[in-house]
């Protein structure tokens, strides 16, 4: 839509804010993806009266149902960033092979698979999500097809348009005049010129796919009772954040210290390697 | 009855001497508005619009009652059309008529007579009628969009052979011989409407109130009617009008309340209740039975261990039921005893009440070789607290020894498809309050779906014979029936929830209009 | 191109694109299992009676049939009948829609002049502390979900302030600008994160701006600050700027469904909401077509504008 705007001055060292936020995400990390094998109790056994404020065995005190919240943190957080996860790599690839084919077909052919990737962007992400998850029983997975879909667009913009820019280079002309087949000249001169804008801009989906994903959990849509998951931890507790704020207020600063330390880092690493436009990122 | 206590209290100019030695305590008790409130002259205070949110549909919701099935759907309907009757356990005939004088059944429980109250009108002046009675009684079966509790008494009374004697006196058949057939059309739910309705916004009412303004999925706005004659109260309704807010959302309303938006908040979640409860502002109130929902499973016969009646009978003991009303409601529910409709004279209370027993639970699953079992339960969140006590089962279940699962499915997704449903090997639901035996033929007898496989020839005459006889013989019949339900039936039902309604203090008068699920407001007072 | 040619060519490609997204639309809502019969018929239906529903709303037909029949029915503006009441759908529509645009309305309202100020403020300090302390901060704002935003916004200003009604609810009878005061959190959530995504395009536009050749003339002319900012970067940033807008208008379609839900504004999103728990399919394909088509409008306004805005008057792409 707009040609990449080149960051000003970011041509600096990733600073000390950067760092932080690194260190942020891998602290939520950690949480998200060590804490089911480390949680102490299960997350779903009832061991006290609900909402009861921290105590004895029970570090943050319990849940709505009397369940033990540290557990169910503990517990929680992997769904969310595995989702996002898989949203973000299923959008990576749909739209790094989709953007690389379309950057190098030239023709009428590529315009109007542009015009199909475009009335998928058009699509609100959340209608979409709703749309398919409501349809899905319990489903994580249709979670994560309606985030990743809505993210594709995005990338496979992104991506065509670094492919463009590497095929106007010459050497993809000069490699076909060489004889290399379509795979050599993707593998070999296209793909190592790309990698750093798609994996940067896998960064920027990443932030909009864990936005969604916890929304979702907070719409109540996906896998439901009684997993844990952030997103629903906070609407579950909600109605009792009087007796304990605890199981309201843990989630929501766990994720967002996540995507808001995501959203930096990702800005600060795609600036650095094209000043990629970081649009387009929320729904 | 607190206005009146209050009342006596102040005619008699004890109140002074009472506060002296009863200190602030009586104070409270008396409310905030006690003294503007306090009523000079006779009757409870007259005036002001009392406001009130209430579960709605969004911006599909009509007039249709018949069609809408919410809460608000309901409230206002009762608030604009006059009752038939209520059931109210004190009366003699165990319903408290509206509109009608009196029923009366012949010999041979084939035929009700109805007679109407003289000089009853509509809001636009023209009589209410016989006619408006039984046109508002059969119209719904024609209609296939129709809920079933508007289309049900067309399978009880063959209106084609309906008498219209005269203005006053409507005869009804029925079609097989029928002992309760009073609490079946005085349930609270069957409304006067005038003959051939449009429910159109400008038609003509019999209620306590006149629609005023209507938004639908916002809310509505009613005032007094003054052609409505109260069966009782002379000086009823005493407000002046009424404000209907429709929010889907359980702590919607609750938020509406605490922020000084609405007076009363409707079908509270238990931990709302319980976070209001604790708010010396407002006042909570919850129903009694048989104002109930149970909340209920039903285990598929057509699920191999599920016909071996020890595994059921299993599964019934593993519910540590206390334990559910417990963190669940905050002790604010009754315990169930796997049978549905408690506190209607037709429930069997005489039956023993089912113990939490894991050890025996354990014992029996050895004994039919099903421990270890595997069985995925099935819920959504329909009703508050649905998901939380089937949360708590499934932990119980695993508790016993049966590999139990929970599956949430996303709301109102339960039954949408209700083939899939009926083929759920352990599933969730939930109960309106509903008179046992009716209950019974309605949902669960004569090979329904909702059964979920349950087929007794045997009962369903038991029932039968219940309903089509009267004193002793109904009885024994009805309690055989229940018997056998208790025993060998596929439904755990471990909690009855009532319905949480949470007001400013100077909100009085709601629990005198009966069917307490549905707050009605024809002798509500606020001050 | 002239005007006329590249508005009469963006209106033609409107027409397939709707048709396309209006089978997205179908074929999603093909996807919800079960059929209408659960949800019109009651639970407690006959066989039957279940047979007679699906008869009445034509669900023994194949899909293509029945998608024709809705999209022809669509274009002459007749959506069909919601499940729920038994309402025309487009009649429901049209007495949501007008509360959502309001609060998108009024949320674009704050959040472009707020935009542009900020943007056009940190674009011209590109790189000095200035604009890394409104990048940072915009970055924080926009790194938030909406419904952490919204949650927060409630407890702070409704809950512990008491500042602001807790539920937005409209007067009946009445429109919401009769009570402005529960329209303040809806859009002020809408308008954070709205801000927050404007700025930083109208920063790196900007910042594109200041670089450029004719910026660098201006300054040797020896012009500079405010006067600088409004001549002559602003002009340039600002088409880029508008296309920005133009997504940020979509994205609160998206945040209207959770800020409607989070505050109880009757909106379409909560009507959206609410139309999906009931299983109103008829109402959900109504409001997403028309969301879809709101978005594509806001798309083509805001390219109308950029190409308006545009001090090349060149292509737009």
């Amino acid at each position: 839509m707009r040609p990449a705007s080149p960051g000003t001055g970011a041509r600096e060292a990733l600073g000390p804010l950067a760092w932080c936020c690194a260190g942020v995400c891998l602290l939520v990390l950690a949480v998200a993806v060590l804490g089911p094998p480390l949680a102490p109790g299960s997350p779903t056994e009832q061991v006290g009266p609900p909402f009861a404020g921290p105590g004895a065995g029970l570090p943050l005190g319990t849940d709505f149902l009397g369940r033990d919240l540290a557990a169910r943190l503990l517990h929680g957080g992997w769904v969310v960033l595995a989702l996002a996860v898989g949203a973000t790599a299923l959008a990576t690839l749909l739209g790094a092979g989709g953007g690389i084919w379309l950057g190098l077909a030239a023709g009428r052919g590529g315009e109007i698979v542009m015009r199909a990737v475009d009335l998928l962007a058009v699509f609100p992400p959340l209608l979409l999500m709703l749309l398919l998850a409501t349809g899905a029983p319990a489903g994580d997975l249709a979670v994560l097809v309606a985030v990743g879909l809505a993210a594709t667009p995005f990338s496979l913009r992104v991506t065509r348009a670094a492919t463009r820019r590497v095929a106007a280079t010459g050497y993809v002309l000069t490699a076909r005049a060489r004889g290399d087949g379509w795979t050599a000249v993707v593998r070999y001169d296209v793909l190592p010129n790309i990698a750093g804008t798609v994996l940067a801009d896998a960064g920027i989906r990443f932030v909009a796919a864990v936005h969604l994903t916890a929304t979702a959990g907070f719409l109540g849509l996906g896998r439901g009772a009684p997993d844990a998951n952030w997103g629903r931890m906070i609407r579950e507790n909600l109605p009792g954040a009087a007796l304990n704020p605890l199981p309201v207020l843990l989630p929501a600063a766990l994720l967002a210290a996540f995507a808001v330390a995501v959203n930096l880092l990702a800005d600060r690493v795609a600036e650095r390697v094209a000043g990629l436009d970081t649009s387009g990122s929320d729904g | 009855m607190e206005p009146l206590a209050r009342r006596t209290l102040l005619r008699s100019g004890l109140l002074a001497a009472a506060t002296a030695v009863a200190g602030p305590a009586l104070l409270t008790g008396c409310g905030s508005g006690g003294d503007s409130s306090a009523p000079t002259g006779a009757g409870p205070r007259r005036g002001g619009t009392l406001r009130a949110a209430f579960t709605g549909a969004g911006a599909g919701e009509t007039l249709n009652h018949f069609v809408g099935g919410t809460a608000l759907d309901m409230v206002r309907a009762r608030a604009l059309h006059a009752t038939l009757g209520d059931l109210d356990p004190s009366a003699p005939d165990g319903v408290r008529y509206g509109v009608l004088e009196t029923i009366e059944v012949d010999e041979e429980l084939s035929a009700y007579t109805l007679r109407l109250r003289r000089g009853l009108t509509f809001s636009d002046g023209s009589p209410l009628t016989a006619r408006d009675v039984l046109w508002s009684l059969s119209s719904p079966a024609d209609d296939p969009a129709s809920l079933p509790v508007y289309r049900n008494p067309a399978s009880t009374f063959d209106f084609g052979g309906a008498r219209v004697e005269d203005d006053h006196t409507l005869v009804l058949p029925t079609r097989a011989p029928l002992a309760d057939g009073r609490m079946v059309l005085c349930q609270g739910n069957y409304l006067v409407l005038k003959e051939n309705s449009d429910f159109s916004p400008g038609t003509a009412t019999s209620g306590p109130f006149r629609l005023e303004e209507f938004a639908p999925g916002e809310g509505c706005l009613l005032t007094r009617n003054e052609a409505f004659s109260h069966p009782e109260a002379d000086e009823a309704p005493y407000l002046d009008g009424l404000e209907l807010r429709s929010l889907p959302d359980s702590d919607a309303r609750a938020a509406a309340l605490t922020g000084g938006q609405v007076d009363l908040a409707h079908d509270l979640s238990p931990v709302t209740a319980r976070t209001l409860r604790g708010d010396e502002r407002f006042t909570v109130t919850s129903t009694d039975p048989p104002y109930v929902s149970g909340l209920f499973f039903r285990m598929n016969l057509a699920h191999e261990p599920f016909r071996d009646p020890r595994v059921r009978t299993a599964f019934k003991l593993a519910a540590d039921r206390e334990a559910m009303v417990e963190s669940v409601f905050f002790g604010d529910a009754t315990v169930g005893n796997d049978l549905l409709g408690p506190g209607f004279p037709d429930y069997a209370d005489e039956i023993e009440q089912r113990p939490f027993d894991p050890d025996r639970a354990r014992r029996l699953l050895r004994e039919a070789g099903a421990e270890g079992m595997r069985v995925t339960l099935t819920t959504g969140p329909e009703t508050p607290g649905m998901v939380e006590v089937a949360t708590l089962y499934v932990e119980n279940l695993v508790a016993v020894g049966v590999e139990a699962t929970l599956e949430e499915l996303p709301a109102g997704q339960l039954f949408a498809d209700y083939p899939a449903y009926a083929r759920l090997p352990l599933a969730a639901s939930f109960s309106v309050p509903t008179p046992a035996l009716p209950l019974y033929q309605m949902s669960y007898g004569a090979r329904n779906p909702a059964a979920l496989g349950w087929d007794r020839p045997d009962v369903d005459e038991l029932v039968a014979t219940a309903r089509g006889t009267s004193g002793e013989e109904s009885a024994r019949a009805g309690l055989a029936a229940q018997r056998t339900l208790w025993e060998e039936g596929n439904t755990i039902a471990p909690v009855f929830k009532p319905f949480t309604t949470a007001h400013v203090p100077g909100v009085a008068g709601v629990a005198d209009d009966l069917f307490e699920q549905f707050p009605g407001f024809s002798r509500a007072t606020l001050s | 191109m002239s005007w006329s040619l590249f508005l009469l060519r963006r209106l033609a490609a409107l027409v397939p694109t709707l048709a396309a997204l209006s089978v997205l639309v179908f074929g999603a809502t093909e996807l919800l299992p079960g059929d209408a019969v659960g949800a019109v018929a009651g639970p407690d239906a006959t066989e039957a009676e279940r047979a007679a529903v699906r008869e009445r709303l034509g669900l023994d037909d194949d899909p293509v049939t029945r998608y024709l029949r809705w999209a022809g029915g669509a274009v002459r503006g007749d959506l069909g009948t919601a499940y729920t009441g038994g309402r025309a759908v487009h009649e429901l529509i049209a007495s949501r829609l007008p509360h959502s645009l309001l609060l998108a309305g009024l949320a674009l309202a704050v959040t472009v002049p707020l935009s542009i100020a900020l943007g056009l403020w940190a674009g011209s300090r590109a790189g000095r502390r200035a604009d890394r302390a409104v990048s940072t901060g915009v970055l924080l704002v926009a790194g938030l979900p909406e419904f952490v935003t919204a949650t927060a916004l409630w407890w702070l200003l409704a809950g512990e302030l008491g500042l602001l009604p807790r539920v937005s609810l409209v007067p009946l009878g009445g429109s919401p600008l009769d009570t402005p005061e529960i329209l303040v959190l809806p859009a002020l959530t809408l308008a954070a994160t709205g801000v927050a995504v404007g700025t930083r395009l109208v920063r790196s536009a900007s910042a594109e701006a200041v670089a450029s050749p004719w910026i660098e003339a201006a300054r040797l002319r020896g012009v500079g600050g405010a006067r600088l900012a409004v001549r002559h970067v602003l002009p340039g940033a600002l088409a880029p700027a508008t296309q920005a807008f133009g997504l940020i208008t979509g994205a609160l379609v998206g945040g209207a469904i959770v800020v409607e839900t989070v505050y109880g504004y009757p909106g379409i999103g909560l009507e959206l909401q609410q139309a999906v728990a009931h299983r109103d399919i008829p109402l959900v394909q109504g409001i997403a077509l028309v969301l879809c088509a709101a978005t594509l409008a806001t798309v083509l306004l805001a390219d109308l504008a950029a190409r308006a805005l545009d001090p090349r008057r060149g292509s737009l792409r």
